[in-house]
């Protein structure tokens, strides 16, 4: 039981950090950025990139490496997400909500089949493992590494609450998100916040990423679709937009899916996460802790 | 995201009457000729006076049933099969995205239930496809209903997600069950035509009617209150659109028009697998829609063609065709952001 | 109203005449098979993108490679073999189409499908145009049952290799086995299959989604019916991440992998620590036959690549496809599928060829390999 719990909190994790990304980038400009996902594959693969070139690392001094490399690859994907924002984002912000998200199914495509051609279509090894020896608590198996990558995801979140919450720069978020054209007005720099906002969220997509790469081991150039799907899902779950919801929700997923599969079998398993969050949204309809919203008034 | 027929504002649709019913499309004929007269006061440019043109559509499916006489391999035919069948996916989820408003991202669920229910019910009973038509149109209504009562009452994002798992809880339970054949789907589906060309024939004309039909289903009473809805949802409310049932409609329509496109689709690839109805599938017949210009009728059949064309055409970039088409994508959008061919119209859309 | 609805098909008209050229009218009457002393034309549907984009190069390179080498020798009845692909992207609609295109450029003998599910939309369209199939890697039992003159499968069937893998789990006296497979055909036909011949010994069958990172939630299931032999009927992205998990949730027993999974990526994908001991079932592969080391140095010299899944099975089929042809003596779609069915001990990797009425291989060739310093060896022959 605590081994389906630890599971599903590990797992719920990932979504989590991944999920925060979309909700933030929703919450602001009412994109469903399909290239999240994506973000979260480049991350992986640049955390690769830079550990080849930083060459071999001892086992010993995996973890710090590790947090050196994430935060250089947040830096890169940020910036990726800056990008794409500017390209493919910004010059559509007067168009009809829907044609963004061709752009970003687009950028999605170009993103994953570009990596293709740049890494092939081969899956690729991270040169250093997050192996470590399980320990026993309460009866669940899991390992220090588990635990500090749950602590780093843990921390970023967390950070990333405070940022929102209590200085300028989340206020002008929320401002925005609330009513851009105002906040305009009241002297928000729209154009720079929205891009801050993509730099955060992506930044927090790709150190999913190489997190991801260096616990699982496994990256390819296809990996950002599924754990995108989720991702939204989870955003969803927890009412999008929200931060602590999206992380109540990305957890809240890992668990479904985790007890899901314990319950039903593996091959159930999407099917009771998706019924439960029907059934979950059709009793309360703006997620964990989304506020209702009354539209277009 | 607008129907063809401009309306600078929209009208009042009938309180009391339930408009869950198609209306004659004659009943409209006054309305439509008075917004044409009121679309006057604003000079339409040269070309949206060409591609308006009634001419230029007869012209199109003209060329559409001469194109086997230019080019008549197995691959043209095979493609241009499969483009006509995209349309009319594209038509259908048109209905409920373009007019009503409703963000679907598991349109597939309905293209999926009607291929499976017309190649399992062909396939275990012997039948010819076309006598499974009937049980197909049944058991999509019902596939709308189901998944459209419970959800119909979120709000637009959710709805979104929510559609997103109907389409994914469909094709894994495809994928788990016996009777669709489990991942192996269904195959050995009888054709409903003998030959290839006139496969191709009559896809195109019950693509063209499906097309005119979901237009005609747009000018109607029913079309309106779809925009209204779309337009703003509590206004209709409190001018008598009985809004949960007008949606509902879309639904059903949606459903219908992707489970036909589905009993083609079977007929045409003779086996059926779930790996044909995954959520890419659904985020491309929703790209086809936008890229058209949602709610233009025209429009969201050149997005179609494009959508489905465009990879084929690509096809021989081999590796990076892919790469290509995300690259387009976003070229296209950003040089016209409201679709290829939208709809004409002032309303701001959200 | 302004506008016909329907006026937009001709955008698909045009757009499908600029596709395809033109001469090839319904009045053109052209039966365009090329005929006489062009080349004779292989085709090839292989994924190339989507999530099996990674098998694809593997099989084309090999099936090339047999090509350059029949070529060198002089070609085909002193014809020149030519190789075309498709990609089918393991979708049953883009695989139809790519099917139509490789019909329509005029090819004499398919020698690809790598996806059953996929591969099963492409026999109607193969057949109507009497070009016979030679299929490397999709092996499903569907591809067989409508009993198509045109279809042979030189892979192993699902149910060969269940009966290899059954006999090596009686061999090691396993009690309790547990099958994992990811939902596809390819997968799941194994898994039930070898759960039909175990009986009561399978203690529990295990789907998973593929590309996916984290199985936990699996291996959970799998580990509280406490088996000690696991079998992963799957392909080996997934099967290097199931090894590495089991191991990571304590498990100790065996762990098996079906020929999908057998590529040195699983071992890199699961730490050798983790791979180290893998069985696997699987035909016979370069790397276990004396002799086949020239035949992985010049695939290596030419692509600068090691060969992967079903590179030997792809190049055995243009070899067959070569030598049918020839028996045949021309490209005529029955007499090939004659001398396909009349072949007696031809000789490829999984041993000299002789098809079942069914169109099979007559003895799939599973032999038992094992993960040694990180590369599958050959454990047993099952002889």
């Amino acid at each position: 039981m605590t081994q389906l719990v630890w599971n599903g909190l590990f797992v719920g994790s990932f979504y989590a950090l991944v999920a925060l990304g979309y909700s933030m980038v929703y919450g602001i400009i009412k994109l469903l950025n399909f290239a999240h996902g994506d973000l979260y594959m480049l991350g992986a693969f640049t955390g690769f990139a830079v550990l080849g070139a930083v060459g071999g690392v001892s086992s010993s001094m995996a973890l710090p490496v590790l947090l050196a490399v994430l935060l250089a690859t947040m830096a890169v994907t940020g910036l990726a997400g800056v990008v794409l924002e500017r390209v493919a984002y910004r010059p559509l912000r007067g168009a009809p909500r829907l044609s963004l998200l061709i752009t970003a199914v687009g950028a999605s495509f170009a993103l994953e089949y570009g990596m293709r051609a740049a890494a092939g279509a081969d899956p690729r090894v991270y040169p250093v493992r997050l192996g470590g020896t399980p320990l026993e608590v309460l009866g669940a198996r899991l390992t220090l590494q588990q635990l500090v990558l749950v602590a780093v995801a843990v921390a970023l979140m967390a950070g990333l609450n405070l940022l929102v919450t209590r200085t300028r720069e989340g206020r002008a978020m929320r401002a925005i998100a609330l009513d851009p054209r105002t906040s305009a007005l009241m002297g928000v720099d729209v154009n720079a916040v929205i891009s801050r906002t993509f730099f955060l969220g992506s930044a927090l997509a790709g150190a999913a990423g190489v997190m991801a790469g260096a616990y699982y081991g496994k990256i390819d150039f296809l990996m950002g679709f599924l754990i995108g799907l989720k991702a939204f899902t989870a955003a969803v779950i927890g009412g999008i937009g929200n931060v602590p919801g999206t992380m109540l929700g990305g957890l809240l997923l890992g668990l479904l899916e985790s007890f899901g599969t314990f319950w039903l079998g593996g091959q159930w398993r999407d099917v009771f996460a998706f019924g439960v969050l029907i059934l979950f949204l059709t009793v309360r309809p703006t997620g964990l802790l989304g506020e209702r919203v009354t539209e277009r008034v | 995201m607008k129907g063809p027929t401009p309306e600078p504002r929209p009208e009042p649709v009938t309180t009391g009457r339930d408009p869950a019913g198609p209306e004659p499309p004659d009943g409209d004929r006054t309305g439509a000729r008075k917004v044409r007269l009121r679309g006057v006061s604003r000079p339409p440019t040269r070309a949206s006076r060409l591609l308006a043109n009634r001419w230029a559509g007869l012209a199109g499916l003209l060329v559409a049933l001469l194109a086997p006489f230019v080019n008549a391999t197995p691959y043209a035919l095979s493609v241009m099969t499969s483009a006509a069948i995209f349309v009319m996916l594209a038509a259908g989820l048109n209905i409920v995205v373009g007019y009503c408003g409703l963000l679907d991202l598991g349109y597939a669920a309905f293209f999926a239930v009607g291929a499976y229910t017309g190649g399992v019910l062909s396939t275990r009973f012997d039948l010819p496809l076309l006598a499974t038509v009937p049980a197909v149109l049944v058991v999509t209504v019902v596939a709308g209903v189901v998944v459209g009562a419970p959800t119909l009452r979120l709000r637009s994002d959710y709805l979104a997600i929510v559609t997103l798992g109907f389409g994914e809880i469909i094709r894994i339970t495809a994928n788990n069950l016996d009777v669709t054949g489990g991942p192996s789907g269904v195959y050995g589906i009888p054709p409903l035509a003998g030959d290839p060309v006139a496969f191709y024939y009559l896809t195109v004309a019950v693509v063209s009617l499906a097309v005119l039909g979901a237009a005609r289903l747009g000018r109607s009473r029913l079309g309106r209150a779809w925009r209204f809805v779309r337009e703003d949802e509590d206004a209709a409310e409190a001018m008598g659109v009985h809004t949960y049932r007008v949606k509902l409609a879309a639904y059903i329509a949606g459903a219908v028009w992707g489970g036909l496109a589905g009993v083609l689709f079977a007929a045409h690839l003779s086996a059926i697998s779930p790996a044909s109805f995954t959520f890419l599938q659904s985020a491309l017949v929703l790209m086809a829609v936008v890229l058209g210009g949602m709610g233009s009728v025209p429009g969201v059949v050149v997005g179609a063609v494009v959508i489905s064309l465009l990879p084929e055409v690509l096809r021989d970039l081999a590796d990076h065709r892919f790469l290509l088409f995300g690259i387009l994508l976003i070229a296209v959008m950003l040089l016209r952001p409201q679709g290829l061919w939208p709809a004409r119209s002032k309303e701001a859309l959200k | 109203m302004r506008a016909t609805p329907l006026k937009p098909l001709a955008a698909l008209a045009v757009l499908a005449l600029l596709l395809a050229g033109c001469g090839q009218g319904l009045l053109g009457g052209g039966d365009d098979a090329a005929t006489g002393d062009g080349p004779i034309v292989l085709g090839m549907l292989v994924p190339q993108s989507g999530g099996e984009a990674a098998i694809g190069p593997y099989m084309s390179n090999a099936a090339q490679l047999a090509i350059d080498e029949i070529n060198a020798k002089g070609g085909v009845l002193g014809r020149k073999l030519e190789l075309k692909t498709a990609d089918d992207a393991c979708d049953p609609q883009t695989a139809s189409a790519a099917a139509s295109k490789l019909v329509t450029e005029g090819v004499h003998v398919s020698v690809g499908g790598y996806c059953s599910g996929a591969t099963l939309p492409t026999l109607p369209i193969f057949g109507k145009a009497d070009i016979p199939m030679i299929i490397p890697a999709a092996n499903s039992q569907e591809l067989v049952d409508q009993k198509l003159k045109h279809v042979f499968l030189i892979n192993g069937t699902g149910s060969q290799q269940a009966a290899a893998a059954q006999k090596w789990i009686a061999k090691q006296g396993a009690k309790s086995v547990a099958l994992m497979h990811d939902n596809t055909s390819y997968s799941k036909d194994i898994a039930v299959r070898a759960q039909q011949l175990l009986g009561d010994q399978a203690v529990i069958v295990e789907a998973v989604t593929p590309e996916e990172s984290d199985y936990s939630a699996n291996i959970t299931n799998v580990l509280a019916k406490k088996p000690d032999f696991v079998y992963w009927t799957g392909y080996f992205q997934e099967g290097g991440l199931i090894a590495r998990q089991l191991r990571q949730a304590g498990y100790e027993g065996a762990v098996m992998v079906a020929d999908g999974a057998v590529s040195p990526k699983l071992a890199e994908i699961a730490g050798n620590e983790a791979a180290e001991g893998v069985y696997a079932t699987m035909t016979q592969t370069p790397e276990t036959l004396q002799g086949a080391e020239n035949w992985i140095a010049a695939y290596k010299k030419k692509y600068n690549a090691d060969p992967g899944p079903y590179s030997n099975q792809s190049y055995d089929a243009v070899r067959l496809a070569a030598e049918a042809i020839t028996k045949a003596g021309g490209t005529d779609g029955a007499k090939v599928v004659a001398a396909l069915e009349a072949v007696d001990g031809f000789p490829m990797f999984s041993g000299p060829l002789k098809f079942t009425p069914e169109h099979t291989l007559a003895n799939g060739g599973f032999q038992i390999l094992v993960v040694k310093d990180g590369a599958f060896t050959l454990q047993d022959s099952l002889q």
